[in-house]
């Protein structure tokens, strides 16, 4: 039976209680088994960024609890929070958000280097997502001079290389051309399918829904529909070919 | 990776950073260049003391001081001179004659401390012969002959070949008289004390204070400054009823000063470092107000805030040191070059100086035995700057952050 990695029991986010409350997101109930690839959709402003963030442990939410594989990161101290998102969730923003200053090998290595992996295995695990992500020869290189596909891909291997429990992907696509979108999408499949890496992400893009094995709709902070889709779209390969 | 990082990061806006080195640079040098004429200053006025005022140590009847009564002079002073010179940390040993009296001339009168020396001895103890700026000095043949200061004899419009009357007590306490002809006009650089002591032959003293061929000071230059203590130490041993004086005890105003003035170059170094810690506070303040959304990635993914904190820390430490050696080597240099040709300070007032007791050209030293507290100084000026920084970068939410 396949392990629960994201549990959220009724979880709400509300701004402005005591004015105007706002709830962005309202009473969700949120399960996710390791492997899935499950894409949350919704208009601007229906609570996407804000449950991802609660999830990710980047913001806690007002009413609720959110067990992560078993443990309920409502109640971690901001210290052990920092801790807990270093060993257990890969993050993939939207805005790509490496470190300009460390080249694209530095970048995926200071994420296992703040976990303390040792060099030889630091080695083969750069070795090997590099390989991945299909930019062993960009390794030396600083984002500045990559391009936003290649940035993402790179903000990938990063999530991936410090062996999360799943990753979260804020609008991962949004700022990439389609050939660049495509190209990503075919890594974090290929990621999911032979890595059983669990996937959540945010977002608007068709391109990420057609891929998606699940989608769950969110409107006004509430999910109105959670449904489990067959892929309609191809690989880029195929497409190219 | 931290130190990789902070290294980069400070060359993310080359400018801003050059500027901020380059201030540090020139704080380091105004700093240690105060430091250096400072010490320049006191070594010179040091200098003043030993070799041409006081001397080393100074041996007295322990009851001279008191009144200077020409009675008390140096019981066996003769043998003790001996002894004295019999050191090898001696340089040399000189006696003199002391007595207070008045200076009269035709046009008014002043009171002096009389120095009876043997001119030889004297020139080379005190330098006595290269601070006559009018006059020859002393000439065996003529008894009654004496130097007086520059600032005495503007005082009382005396010449060279000049005639004035010294007016004493001799030992009998009977009042004693005697002309003397002004044989040079000398300066030492100190005002004051050239206002008050006048030269004459020690033998014409003694002659005139009825002493025979006793003296009442010993004057002791040492070979080396650091002996001094020992030299005292090993002196009052010997001579348990003699009173041992070193100069930091004849001449304390000296010793205040020097330390005085030591504390008051740290202060000066510390206000030049204060002011640049705004500029850096300023420089580290937006550099992490416009790296917050990084700050607050470095921390969604699991950077731990004391990791943060290093981060900036190290930054701080590396744009404040960068500078810190061009300082170092820009004070080094124009202090050695200084240190060589002079500094010419009489645009400040050659009389304002010399009331001071200072020589106005002054020859700085580079501090290095400072150099290890000016580092320290510098490390504390880095830890100042960036507690506000490190405060903003540490209390960041990354999810706000991330917001923007």
């Amino acid at each position: 039976m396949e392990k629960t990695v994201i549990d959220a029991h009724n979880i709400s986010k509300v701004y402005n209680p005591e004015t105007i409350p706002v709830y962005a997101v309202n009473n969700v109930h949120l399960h996710l088994r390791e492997g899935e690839f499950t894409a949350l959709v919704g208009p601007s402003g229906s609570g996407k960024t804000t449950l991802l963030n609660m999830i990710g442990g980047l913001d806690t939410p007002d009413e609720g609890k959110i067990y992560i594989s078993g443990t309920d990161i409502t109640q971690l101290s901001a210290g052990k929070l920092i801790d807990f998102r270093l060993h257990n969730i890969g993050f993939v923003f939207q805005s790509f958000n490496l470190i300009p200053v460390l080249t694209a090998k530095e970048n995926v290595e200071f994420i296992m280097l703040l976990q303390g992996v040792k060099k030889t295995e630091r080695e083969k695990r750069m070795q090997q997502l590099f390989k991945e992500i299909d930019l062993e020869d960009k390794i030396n290189v600083r984002p500045a001079q990559l391009s936003g596909g290649q940035q993402q891909r790179v903000a990938v291997a990063r999530a991936l290389a410090s062996r999360p429990h799943f990753i979260l992907a804020d609008e991962p696509t949004a700022n990439l051309d389609s050939v660049s979108a495509s190209h990503l999408l075919d890594l974090m499949e290929k990621m999911n399918k032979e890595e059983n890496m669990t996937f959540l992400f945010s977002t608007h893009d068709q391109r990420v829904i057609e891929r998606a094995r699940r989608v769950i709709t969110l409107v006004d902070g509430r999910i109105t529909s959670d449904t489990a889709v067959v892929p309609t779209s191809v690989p880029h390969e195929q497409v190219n070919s | 990776m931290i130190l990789l990082m902070a290294w980069r990061n400070i060359w993310r806006n080359k400018s801003r950073s050059i500027v901020i080195m380059l201030s540090v640079a020139i704080g380091m040098l105004a700093g240690i260049g105060v430091l250096a004429l400072y010490k320049g200053m006191m070594t010179s006025r040091v200098r003043t003391v030993i070799d041409s005022e006081v001397g080393h140590l100074q041996i007295h009847h322990p009851g001279f001081k008191k009144d200077y009564h020409p009675a008390l002079i140096l019981p066996g002073g003769n043998a003790l001179l001996k002894q004295v010179r019999s050191y090898k940390e001696v340089k040399t040993a000189v006696p003199r004659t002391l007595a207070q009296g008045m200076l009269v001339t035709t046009t008014g009168s002043s009171g002096v401390q009389i120095n009876g020396v043997i001119p030889e001895l004297e020139y080379r103890a005190s330098n006595l012969k290269q601070k006559i700026i009018e006059g020859e000095g002393f000439h065996k043949a003529k008894k009654n002959e004496i130097l007086v200061g520059k600032k005495l004899a503007d005082k009382m419009k005396l010449k060279t070949g000049s005639k004035l009357v010294l007016t004493f007590t001799d030992t009998s306490d009977n009042l004693v008289s005697s002309a003397f002809r002004v044989a040079g006009i000398y300066r030492s650089g100190n005002a004051p004390l050239d206002e008050i002591n006048v030269y004459v032959q020690l033998t014409a003293l003694n002659e005139l204070l009825l002493t025979g061929n006793a003296f009442h000071e010993i004057a002791v230059l040492l070979n080396r400054d650091d002996d001094l203590q020992a030299m005292q130490e090993k002196l009052r041993e010997t001579n348990p009823s003699l009173l041992v004086e070193s100069w930091k005890d004849i001449s304390p105003e000296t010793d205040l000063m020097v330390k005085t003035v030591d504390q008051y170059s740290y202060i000066i170094m510390i206000v030049i470092l204060i002011a640049l810690a705004f500029g850096i506070l300023n420089t580290m303040l937006m550099s992490v107000l416009e790296r917050k959304k990084e700050i607050g990635m470095m921390l969604a993914l699991g950077t731990s805030r004391l990791r943060i904190f290093l981060l900036v820390l190290t930054e701080t430490v590396f744009l404040t040191v960068a500078g810190t050696p061009a300082g170092i080597l820009m004070a080094y240099l124009v202090t050695s070059y200084y240190q060589k040709h002079g500094l010419d300070l009489s645009g400040m007032g050659k009389d304002m100086m010399a009331s001071f007791g200072f020589e106005t050209t002054i020859y700085p030293s580079f501090p290095w035995e400072k150099l290890s507290t000016i580092l320290i100084m510098v490390i504390g000026l880095a830890l100042l700057s960036c507690l506000l920084p490190v405060l903003k970068a540490v209390r960041l939410k990354p999810v706000e952050a991330l917001r923007r």
